[in-house]
């Protein structure tokens, strides 16, 4: 009976190993803070995302459009891309940052998550597009880096929107606006 | 015990965390790029999923003729072309458990909308289903307003 137990409390910790509970990505991992920007432009910009979601305890690791908006203006002022960061109306360009595609791989020893973003920028005064990139990236966590998978999904999904948002800032530096 | 009662209490156990997993979960998302204007899009072309057997593509094309849009065999010449992932999974039957469309400008293939609708078992739609309610959202919804960080 008791070695019954013991394999029933195995199983459980295999089947939590390789499910658990979900948990959202978190805001700060996704901000680039190592690459200053090779262009400084003068103006201000602001940021709108859309796309992301909430992540329910069953559901898949998500991130929110708030925290993705969080991010990439906190990238913005760390890389010095724009000389400002304006939330709400007034800013010279608004970037405008939609979550299209994301991978969710159910089960593995290493996660890798694909993911899309499309990527606009708009001259708020003239109304012109100076931008459309879409935007792929990849990340993938092993089992080195965390034993639990739902901490490996997590790490992943973040590190795929950190490469995305490090590439659209880069599109944006390369812009002569 | 041996290795198949091991096996009876690890199917045990999946199908507990299969029933808890089977929790209802809906989401209906879409998005429209602010610099986009799906007004003037008339014609389409589906771009079939490489990984789709099960004809979604045709489905979506039927519901796009269905709107009133025009549905063409190749890229050429047509307003946006639609991609799309469909994801399935069994409990008891096969379903449709996610949806993703995105319809993309032809040349640059930038996602001018997406739209996305996931139906986990108990609230399961039918291919049909799915690809109306994530169509309908893309173009006739009002479309979701980005975030803007308000901190």
């Amino acid at each position: 009976m008791q070695t019954s137990r013991i394999r029933l409390g195995l199983a459980c910790l295999f089947i939590a190993w390789l499910t658990g509970c979900a948990s959202p990505a978190n805001r700060q991992a996704l901000v680039v803070s190592d690459a200053p920007a090779a262009t400084r432009h003068p103006y201000s910009v602001s940021v709108s995302t859309s796309g992301g979601g909430e992540t329910g305890s069953m559901d898949y690791t998500n991130i929110s459009d708030e925290d993705l908006a969080g991010a990439i203006e906190e990238s913005i002022t760390h890389s010095g891309l724009f000389s400002t960061v304006i939330q709400g109306d007034g800013a010279d360009y608004r970037l405008n940052v939609s979550l299209i595609n994301m991978s969710k791989p159910m089960f593995g020893m290493d996660f890798k998550i694909d993911m899309e973003m499309a990527w606009s920028l708009i001259d708020a005064r003239t109304g012109d597009v100076v931008m459309r990139e879409a935007i792929n990236s990849t990340h993938t966590a092993t089992m080195g880096q965390a034993f639990a998978a739902v901490t490996r999904i997590r790490m992943a999904v973040e590190g795929a929107a950190q490469e995305n948002i490090r590439q659209g800032l880069e599109k944006i530096a390369a812009l002569k606006l | 015990m041996k290795l198949h009662d091991t096996l009876k209490y690890l199917l045990a156990v999946l199908m507990i965390t299969a029933t808890l997993s089977g929790c209802a979960i809906n989401k209906a998302t879409s998005t429209v790029d602010p610099s986009a204007d799906l007004s003037g899009l008339k014609s389409f072309h589906v771009e079939k999923y490489e990984k789709d057997k099960r004809d979604t593509n045709v489905v979506i094309e039927d519901k796009l003729r269905e709107m009133g849009f025009q549905v063409a065999d190749s890229k050429t010449g047509v307003d946006a072309v639609i991609t799309y992932k469909d994801k399935w999974i069994w409990d008891i039957t096969f379903y449709m458990l996610e949806l993703n469309v995105s319809v993309r400008e032809p040349g640059s293939g930038f996602p001018l909308a997406s739209g996305t609708s996931m139906h986990s078992s108990l609230t399961r739609k039918s291919q049909e289903g799915m690809v109306d309610e994530v169509l309908t959202n893309i173009f006739f919804k009002n479309r979701k307003e980005g975030a803007t960080n308000a901190n």
